[in-house]
Formats: structure tokens, C-alpha cells, sequence
């Protein structure tokens, strides 16, 4: 009989184990977005991170991406958005490129030393990367939450 | 994300991880349903007859007849060399060749499914086995005898198709990293991979026979085989008959090397899965580790990924492992080796469970790219319209993120079942007496829990 207690336990072990690894894992989440944003940065000039903050929705202020050289500065930025809300971000670029929305297939140009507004609906759900079509960097992610 | 690129370069949109309150219900759901199946648990074997019976030898005969099979094989090779031929003369562009959709997604994960509803649905189109039919006929035909085989070396078994199942995966997510935008595996070597599969592949057919090698080492047949094993469609010396469901399962395993085809399997999507989310930041801290030691950022990034794949392999050996020695304090137990193999086969439905969860939405979006702009313009380079669809795009639009979720959660929940089903089953056949069977059965339980809620833990933080 105690084979089968013994079992038992094993088996509330495992449960708990899952269950502590489920609420660990929104923990998880900010501290792997800094090693992203942290580790993007070693291919450029060695810039460190600054003031490039998660996109949190503030509607007032429109996320700038600032592109140099091909680069985002401060690593690939974050948008994200509930499905049906309007994806509003700009990008600034010292050298002309494109920026390219997968999955929504949006491309809009950057002159040199301009700035260009990309707005479209977010209405598929998903993550999504934006890249520069020029120096193939990924620039931001976007996130499109149900 | 940039950092550590993967196959799934191909599409444009990754899932997002379930959220937490689907986690919370997928694993109860799988702890509720394990206790309900200790408490039902049937008396006899009921999976340990396939009970094959024939189907009208008209329709085994249009199936199974040689200007079937010709046409099939001959359907095999053509899209093959069309894939070779793509891969070397087509665009780098991974999402606009043929090559890579084809291979990884059409292939490597349509089959799987397609077996397990139908049974070996690869065999009539595997190239190399037609090409080896082929030439082995004209052989003897011309020499008026068959051409002479080495013996297989049965200590073998499915080694040689475990451990390349391990290669395949290896060259697709691990091998294909160049550093900046995901691009995984490029067109072009692909290409040369395959040429280089097809002369290995047909030389060990040359070697040890057509079927013997299919059966053992051919990584795709053996591969799609095991799956094929819980489809109710079989043949049986030349004919085609159906089966229950699941029972074909029971035998596949006792060839030496099969419980390492399972294991590949599930190591392989979890380490896939685990590298966007679970094993990131590990795998980011063991990057920048090498890369301090003085590694290049390619190599640095192909060890870190080898020995990630390689410690899921081990680590889902041990679960199975403690399961298997616990099964062996229970009184009565069958030798260690015979529950080893014995109940390798009640993890395929795991295995299964794992690639629908990991890959059901990159599957159906990638094939709207297969049926339009990759069939019509196969190169990439935009010089053929062969099919008017050259210029359609993927609707990303077809699945919610919440359609793709209850589709992975529920992969998980069936596979677990199934899986808990096919154990118990074992189990009973192998104690005769139920109530030591269900007290071995807590160690499977324990085993089938540990791998679905590690799915939905995969899951819950992939992308992150």
C-alpha cells in the first residue's frame, strides 16, 4: 500500500512543481525582455540601452524608434496592442531605408535624416517582427494581444 | 529574439504564449483526467490485437497495384528533384523557395498527420524507395537475378534512423543560424543536404535491400512510420486492411533503437519550442559565455543551441527512465529492458501531441504559401506564373490567437489520454494481475504528467 502513497506524492510533487513554474514564468518574462533588449545592442557601436522603454499604450506620445547607421538605438523596441486598436509608431533614420511590418506586410519609406509615421489597425493577432529592409535589422517587435 | 534565430524564419508571425489562466486550466484538466483513468482502468488488454482485417481486394488493388504505385513514386521523385533543383537555382529568400517550405513543413509535418489518421501514407511516395524499386527491377532484369544484400545487422534496429532524426533536426534549427534577421536553414544548402541524404540513402538501399532500410534507417519512413502506427489503415503481405486504432502501436518498439526514435522526436520539438521562451535566457547567458572564451558569435550560437538540443534529449530519457525503473518495484514486474521497450510506444501520442501543439499554426500558414506563390513560382525569382498564383500572399488573418490556443491545449489533453490509455493497456498485459498493473501505472501517470505539463509550460512561455 505505501507503494501507492508513494506514488501519490510523487505526483502532488509534480503539481506543484508545474504549478510553481507557472507563476513563476510572468517573472520570467521582464527579465528575458532585458536580456533581448540588452543583447541586441553588442552588434552595434556598444551603446548602452537608453530610454528605450516598453510601449505601454500612453496615447499621448508616439513611440520613436531611432535608427542609426541601421541600428535601433537602445535594441529592438516593443509595441503592444490589443487586436482592433490603431498601431501608430515612428521611425527616425540617419540613412534612408525601409521599415517592413511582417505578417501585415506594410512597407513604408524612410528618407534620410527624416522620420516616417506607420499606422494601421492591429487586427491580426500575433508577434510580428518590424526590420529594416536595408541593413536587415529588427527594429521592434510587435505584439497583438486577442 | 534576433539573437538566436530559428527555422521559423519562414513565416512572418509567431504565436503567442497561452495565457495564464488556459495553463492553469489545460493542467487540471490533464491532473483530472488522469485520476478519472486510474479509477476506470479495464481488467484485459484491449490494444494487444491490431484485429487487422482485410478491405475489398478491388480497392487494395487500385491502391496498392503497380500503376499505383509507379505513379506515386514516380510523384515522389519529381517533387523531390523540383525541391533540389529550386533549393540550387532559386532565391536565398527562405519564405519565397520552394526548398524549405516544402522539406520542413509540407513534408516533415504534414506526413506525421497524415499518417496518424491514415497509417504509412509516405511509403508509396518515398523517392529513394522508388528510385531503389526502380533500378533493383531493371537489375534483375537484365542479370536474371536479384542483385546480392548484405545481411542487416539486427543489433542495429532503428539506430541508424534515431540518430538521424536527431542530424535532420539539427541541420534545420541548429546548424541554419546566421546571425541578425532569423533565417534558419538557407535554399541552397538544403539543397546539397538532400542531394547528399539521397546518395546516402540509396547506397544503404544498394547495401541492405529497399524495404530493409526503409525500415531501419530511412529517417523520413521510420519517422513518419511510428506515427503511422496509431492509424487504423495497415497492409499485411500486399493487402490493404483496417485496424483498431492505436493497436498497431504495441510491436513497433521492440525493434532496438525505437525508444530512441521517440525520444528524438519529443527532445527535438521541445528543445524547438524551449529555445523560444523556456531555455532563452540560459541559452543567452551560455552564448555570451562562449563568447568570452574566445568563440566566433556562428559557433558560439550553433554549441549553445547543440548542447541545448542534447540536454533535452537526456532529460526526456530520464523522465522516461524514472518511470520505467519505478514500473520495475512493483511486484511482478517484467526485466527492465522489457519495460523499456515495452512501453516506448505509449509515448508517440505524446510525441504527436507535441508537434500539433508546437506547430499547428506555422503548418496551416505556411501551406496557403506551398498551394500558391511556391507552387506557381517555385524559384522565388519571380521568372513563372505556372498556377496564376504567383502573387497571392498568407492570410494571417485565418487563425485567432485563441483558435491556435485551444488547438494546442487540446493536442496536449487528447495526447495525454491517448497516452495514458496505450500505457494502461501495457501495463495489464504485462502484470496479468489488475491491481499490481494499476499500482505500476502511477509511474507512467506520473511520467505522462511531467511531459504534457512541460507542452504547456512550453507553451505558456514561448516567445517571451
Amino acid at each position: 500500500m505505501h507503494r501507492t502513497k508513494r506514488g501519490i506524492a510523487l505526483l502532488l510533487t509534480l503539481v506543484a512543481v508545474a504549478g510553481l513554474a507557472a507563476c513563476g514564468s510572468d517573472d520570467d518574462e521582464t527579465t528575458d525582455t532585458t536580456a533581448t533588449s540588452a543583447q541586441s545592442t553588442t552588434g552595434g557601436n556598444g551603446s548602452t540601452a537608453n530610454g528605450k522603454q516598453p510601449a505601454d499604450n500612453d496615447q499621448p506620445s508616439i513611440e520613436t524608434i531611432v535608427v542609426r547607421n541601421g541600428e535601433p538605438v537602445g535594441g529592438s523596441a516593443e509595441l503592444e496592442y490589443d487586436a482592433g486598436e490603431q498601431v501608430r509608431f515612428r521611425v527616425s533614420s540617419n540613412e534612408a531605408d525601409e521599415v517592413h511590418v511582417h505578417g501585415y506586410d506594410i512597407g513604408e519609406e524612410v528618407p534620410a535624416g527624416g522620420t516616417a509615421t506607420i499606422s494601421f489597425p492591429a487586427d491580426i493577432e500575433g508577434i510580428f517582427e518590424i526590420e529594416l529592409h536595408g541593413s536587415e535589422k529588427q527594429i521592434a517587435e510587435l505584439r497583438v494581444n486577442p | 529574439m534576433s539573437l538566436l534565430p530559428y527555422a521559423h524564419a519562414l513565416v512572418a508571425r509567431q504565436d503567442l504564449p497561452i495565457p495564464a489562466w488556459l495553463f492553469a486550466w489545460g493542467a487540471s484538466i490533464v491532473l483530472i483526467v488522469s485520476f478519472f483513468a486510474l479509477s476506470v482502468g479495464w481488467r484485459k488488454p484491449r490494444f494487444e490485437d491490431e484485429n487487422w482485417r482485410p478491405l475489398r481486394a478491388g480497392l487494395s488493388r487500385a491502391l496498392l497495384g503497380w500503376p499505383a504505385q509507379v505513379l506515386c513514386g514516380a510523384i515522389g521523385v519529381f517533387l523531390l528533384g523540383v525541391a533540389i533543383y529550386s533549393g540550387l537555382r532559386g532565391t536565398e529568400a527562405p519564405d519565397r523557395n520552394f526548398t524549405l517550405t516544402f522539406i520542413f513543413v509540407t513534408v516533415w509535418l504534414g506526413f506525421p498527420l497524415f499518417s496518424v489518421v491514415f497509417g504509412n501514407v509516405f511509403k508509396p511516395f518515398n523517392p529513394w524507395r522508388a528510385v531503389g524499386r526502380a533500378v533493383g527491377g531493371g537489375f534483375a532484369a537484365i542479370a536474371g537475378q536479384p542483385a546480392a544484400r548484405l545481411e542487416y545487422p539486427e543489433r542495429l534496429g532503428r539506430w541508424p534512423a534515431a540518430i538521424g532524426l536527431l542530424a535532420f533536426v539539427w541541420l534545420e534549427i541548429v546548424y541554419g543560424v546566421s546571425g541578425g534577421v532569423a533565417v534558419g536553414l538557407s535554399p541552397h544548402p538544403a539543397a546539397i543536404a538532400a542531394v547528399v541524404y539521397s546518395t546516402y540513402t540509396l547506397a544503404m538501399m544498394a547495401l541492405f535491400g529497399v524495404e530493409k532500410w526503409c525500415e531501419r534507417g530511412e529517417i523520413l519512413s521510420v519517422y513518419f512510420g511510428m506515427f503511422a502506427q496509431l492509424g487504423s489503415f495497415g497492409t499485411k503481405e500486399g493487402r490493404l486492411g483496417a485496424r483498431k486504432p492505436l493497436a498497431a502501436a504495441g510491436r513497433w518498439a521492440a525493434v532496438p533503437g525505437s525508444v530512441a526514435v521517440v525520444l528524438a522526436s519529443i527532445a527535438t520539438t521541445s528543445f524547438d519550442g524551449g529555445q523560444e521562451g523556456v531555455f532563452q535566457s540560459a541559452m543567452f547567458d551560455t552564448f555570451d559565455w562562449l563568447i568570452d572564451v574566445g568563440f566566433e558569435a556562428t559557433a558560439s550560437r550553433r554549441i549553445t543551441s547543440t548542447l541545448f538540443m542534447a540536454l533535452c534529449f537526456a532529460g526526456v530519457a530520464l523522465v522516461y527512465w524514472i518511470g520505467v525503473r519505478g514500473m520495475a518495484t512493483v511486484r511482478g514486474a517484467p526485466s527492465l529492458r522489457k519495460l523499456w521497450t515495452g512501453f516506448a510506444h505509449t509515448l508517440i501520442p505524446i510525441a504527436f501531441a507535441y508537434l500539433v501543439a508546437h506547430y499547428f499554426s506555422l503548418f496551416v500558414y505556411q501551406e496557403q504559401a506551398q498551394f500558391t506563390y511556391l507552387l506557381s513560382d517555385p524559384l522565388g525569382t519571380t521568372t513563372t506564373d505556372l498556377f496564376g498564383t504567383a502573387s497571392a500572399g498568407v492570410d494571417y488573418r485565418l487563425l485567432s490567437a485563441n483558435a491556435i490556443w485551444y488547438v494546442q491545449v487540446g493536442a496536449l489533453v487528447i495526447g495525454h489520454v491517448v497516452a495514458l490509455t496505450l500505457a494502461h493497456d501495457r501495463a495489464v498485459a504485462y502484470w496479468g494481475d489488475y491491481r499490481q498493473a494499476a499500482r505500476s501505472q502511477y509511474w507512467m501517470l506520473a511520467v505522462m504528467v511531467a511531459f504534457t505539463c512541460f507542452g504547456l509550460y512550453l507553451l505558456s512561455v514561448a516567445n517571451s
